[in-house]
């Protein structure tokens, strides 16, 4: 059967791989050129695939020698036709990007990131993150999913040779992502096994007559696995430290695409493969992503540097669409379907939103780094006018990171929180207890994004460079910016005109909901559910009108008086220096105060007197570091242990090589000797 | 030949080929170690040969006798030479310091032989044919020459050791199919040479760096 669909998304894989082959082969000098149109056309191929989709295009396929054993198994239906497209949105925005970024700036960047590996394995890991909603079947899913891990592992640790840090976050990320896959293949396998068949349709068809107690060890445990690569807290740990290492077009990539995939996984298992379940496994999707959104937010808004407060942003936004899904998967049980899509359909266009405000930012970090050869934003500053595009850019991003109208984080938070409140009256005494808890969550971390997102652009790109490297900034070369602007021109029309993702996004939320349209209207916005309508545009252009008003007032004002020229006051201290300036940590401080329970700062003072006299102070140093406190008293003692059981395993290899004919001697004779005992 | 003659010889041939791996565990001189080898080498082509010779002649026999001749000349003539020459070449001529002492060794040996009878009833239980029925022998010279690998320091007696190991896989491979292919035993024989080749090379290399071959000294090596 031959569809759009399917000839899209073939095309797509298809230009992946020459794009991979060309990044494997051509030389240096125009090679990230090539590998960047090549993934940007499998990009734009595979957002055509995903919109068509969503359109209700559905397509299948099924190709039974190509790997051995299973086959490979390939359904679209509008659900991942949802993510295909925006994973092919993301690809395209970072590969237009990349070929500037791998570029050799003078002085920092490049950092050998047009090197054979790095060109080749990204467009298979965008071809990975591709397949993998477009899997119909367990073995199919599993290969997609573990081809994503290790390409996007391979380009974590891209600039080993640069950064100490790099190899410690690759062996994290390593370790964690594979505990997940350990997790959702038990899962997948347990529930192939129950349903006896590994495809998609068969599974969906006997996940009604397994038992309770197989359905929800397998929610569960897939939960646990996808909550993992979606960042969710407590299984976060890796994604502050590989998002961060990671060459910039890369975070951008896994930040707003990969991840998006964990949230999939959740949608497709829990509501789509195993039909929805228990009030249980939702409050415990909703709990988990409460405490994630808040964490996260909170981690970000103490943060100083900026790639790793944009992914602990990560982590606040998967929470937020875990809330949605929670939300929704508590009102089916409550039955209240209308509802349950409005929260569906509110998780899934934060999804989206995310991932084109998220790819906007990571993208903006990266031209920073590639500029300063910073990310500190203590170091920074003053990038306004030395990389105006760059400034534009994370401004549009951090507006709409910030949950404020006018940004299209604003669109998707709203339809939250409007279905939480609305059900309030709905599904007896744990709705009534959680939703106002939820909503008191998403309020909180809605009101930390603003003073993060403040803070990121307040500190790095206002008021004066800290350092020369900051002084020193160079705007980023053409390239970049096109794959900027295209990120920002998708955050615009999602905040300006968000309904026009309303009907694929109905269709995707109809994949697990059958018949329900919860969203409606074309400029305005209209909740069948919530009865509340409201209207971006009009917000846009309200707020355009007044401030254009307001500008032209206080210029009709200033008009009046005569201008006097003259230095700015500074108390008679003499000049103004940056070192004067807020800075990233002293903004952040009195939410630190504040939360001081939670993050549990540790300062370190250290007051060395003069040798002559106790009394008298030759010098005073002072260290704050905030450091991810779940890591450390969760994480820590638990690598101490696993340590230990290590070193005691170590004695059983002592050298001997009489020893080591021993423990095969014995063993094989300790099994001869069972046979003949039990045989 | 009559069966019962065929079934005399077969047990004979299978006595010698265990006496010869249990005297390996007795004997502490190295040269006398090698000589029993050289014996338990003589008694598989015996082995072989009586197979052979009870298959007929003009059949598959035949081949079975060709690969007697080889196993012969191989494990009961070469690879005792190369062996000799290496006990010759180095000082030491005795197993000073078993890990396990001789008597204790003895009653292993013993225990050994009834875990392998015990083992291989259901392997006889399908086709109780003589030659079947002497499978356990050949299993009991598989874990005596493990056992010798374990127990015995020189790095002359773990060749010897290994080497029993692969007499007795080789004996199980004839007793219970009626003749492995020439081109698996030629396969087989050519590993077990190089290996030995080898084995001795890290001997005399062993001896040159560190003034003997008592394989306990090596435990530096390690990471």
């Amino acid at each position: 059967m031959t569809s759009v669909t399917g000839a899209a998304l073939s095309a797509s894989l298809g230009a992946s791989v020459l794009a991979a082959s060309a990044g494997a082969v051509l030389p240096r000098r125009i090679r990230p050129v090539a590998a960047g149109i090549g993934t940007a056309a499998a990009g734009a191929a595979a957002v055509v695939a995903g919109v068509a989709a969503m359109t209700g295009r559905s397509w299948s396929a099924w190709l039974p020698e190509l790997l051995p054993l299973a086959g490979v198994r390939l359904a679209v239906d509008p659900l991942g036709g949802l993510f295909i497209a925006v994973t092919g949105a993301v690809a395209v925005c970072a590969a237009v990007y990349g070929v500037g970024y791998a570029r050799p700036a003078d002085g920092h960047g490049g950092h050998g990131l047009d090197g054979r590996t790095v060109q080749a394995v990204l467009p298979l890991f965008v071809a990975a993150m591709l397949l993998v909603p477009a899997a119909a079947s367990v073995s199919t899913f599993l290969v997609a999913w573990e081809l994503m891990a290790l390409a996007s592992l391979l380009l974590v640790v891209a600039e080993h040779r640069h950064r100490e840090s790099v190899g410690q976050a690759g062996l994290w990320y390593a370790v964690m992502t594979h505990l997940g896959l350990v997790a959702i293949l038990a899962a997948l396998a347990g529930l192939a096994a129950a349903a006896h068949g590994e495809s998609f349709d068969r599974m969906r068809a006997a996940a009604e007559g397994m038992s309770p107690a197989v359905r929800g060890a397998v929610f569960v445990a897939a939960f646990a696995g996808f909550a993992s690569k979606a960042g969710i807290v407590p299984l976060h740990v890796w994604l502050p430290r590989a998002h961060p290492e990671a060459p910039s077009h890369v975070s951008a990539l896994m930040s707003a695409a990969m991840v998006n995939l964990g949230v999939y996984g959740i949608v497709r298992v829990g509501f789509d493969l195993l039909g929805g379940g228990p009030r249980w496994w939702w409050l415990l999707v909703l709990a988990a992503g409460a405490v994630s959104a808040l964490y996260g937010i909170l981690q970000a808004a103490v943060a100083t540097d900026l790639k790793r407060l944009l992914a602990y942003s990560t982590c606040e936004n998967m929470g937020l669409v875990l809330v949605g899904l929670g939300a929704g998967g508590l009102l089916v049980t409550a039955d209240a379907r209308p509802l349950a899509a409005l929260a569906l359909t509110a998780a899934l266009l934060h999804v989206v939103n995310h991932s084109a405000f998220k790819t906007l930012l990571f993208l903006a970090a990266g031209s920073v780094l590639r500029a300063t050869g910073l990310r500190d934003l203590d170091a920074l500053g003053g990038l306004r006018t030395r990389m105006p595009v760059t400034t534009a850019m994370f401004a549009v991003g951090a507006l709409a990171a910030s949950a404020l109208p006018l940004g299209n984080g604003f669109v998707s938070e709203w339809l939250l929180l409007q279905s939480l409140i609305g059900s309030l009256g709905e599904g007896g005494t744990i709705t009534a207890v959680t939703m106002p808890v939820a909503v008191g969550a998403l309020a909180l971390s809605a009101g930390l994004a603003v003073a993060t997102f403040v803070k990121a652009f307040g500190t790095g790109f206002l008021a004066r460079p800290r350092t020369p490297q900051a002084e020193a900034a160079a705007e980023s070369p053409a390239a970049m910016g096109v794959g900027m602007g295209a990120a920002a021109a998708c955050c615009v029309a999602l905040a300006l005109v968000p309904a026009f993702t309303v009907p694929g996004l109905a269709r995707a939320v109809q994949v697990v909901l059958p018949g329900q349209d919860a969203v409606a209207g074309q400029v305005t916005l209209r909740l069948a559910a919530a009865s509340s309508t409201m209207s971006p545009l009009l917000i846009a252009v309200g707020v355009a009108v007044a401030a254009a008003a307001l500008l032209a007032l206080l210029r009709f004002a200033t008009t009046w008086r005569v201008r006097r020229r003259a230095r700015l006051w500074d108390c008679g201290m003499g000049p103004m220096t940056a070192r004067m300036e807020y800075t990233a940590t002293s903004f952040a401080e009195p939410l630190q105060r504040v939360f001081d329970d939670v993050l549990a700062p540790e300062t370190d003072v250290n007051v060395t007197p003069l040798a002559e006299s106790a009394y008298l102070v030759d010098s005073v140093s002072y260290r704050a570091r905030v450091g991810d406190r779940i890591e450390s008293r969760l994480y820590r003692p638990l690598i101490a242990a696993a340590t230990a059981v290590g070193e005691a395993a170590r004695r059983l290899a002592d050298g001997s090589v009489h020893r080591y004919l021993a423990y095969g001697f014995f063993t094989f004779t300790g099994v001869l000797i069972v046979l003949a005992v039990t045989r | 030949m009559s069966d019962v003659t065929y079934v005399r010889l077969l047990d004979l041939a299978c006595g010698v080929f265990l006496l010869a791996a249990v005297l390996v565990l007795w004997r502490r001189d190295l040269a006398a170690i090698v000589r029993l080898f050289a014996l338990q080498g003589a008694a598989l082509a015996a082995l072989v040969t009586v197979l052979g010779v009870h298959e007929g002649l003009d059949g598959d026999g035949a081949e079975l006798v060709a690969l007697a001749v080889g196993i012969a000349v191989l494990r009961a003539v070469v690879l005792p030479r190369l062996l000799r020459r290496a006990v010759a070449d180095g000082g030491e001529a005795r197993e000073t310091e078993p890990l396990v002492n001789v008597a204790a060794s003895l009653v292993v040996a013993a225990g050994l032989a009834l875990l392998s009878y015990a083992v291989t009833r259901p392997v006889v239980a399908l086709e109780p044919s003589p030659a079947v029925h002497a499978v356990p022998v050949a299993l009991t010279v598989v874990l005596i020459g493990f056992f010798v690998l374990v127990s015995r320091r020189r790095a002359l007696s773990q060749v010897v050791g290994f080497l029993l190991v692969d007499n007795g896989i080789t004996a199980v491979a004839f007793l219970t199919t009626s003749g492995v292919p020439l081109i698996v035993e030629l396969g087989v024989s050519l590993d077990v040479l190089l290996a030995v080749l080898v084995l001795q090379v890290l001997t005399a290399r062993m001896r040159a760096a560190f003034g003997g071959t008592d394989l306990d000294d090596l435990r530096e090596l390690r990471d």
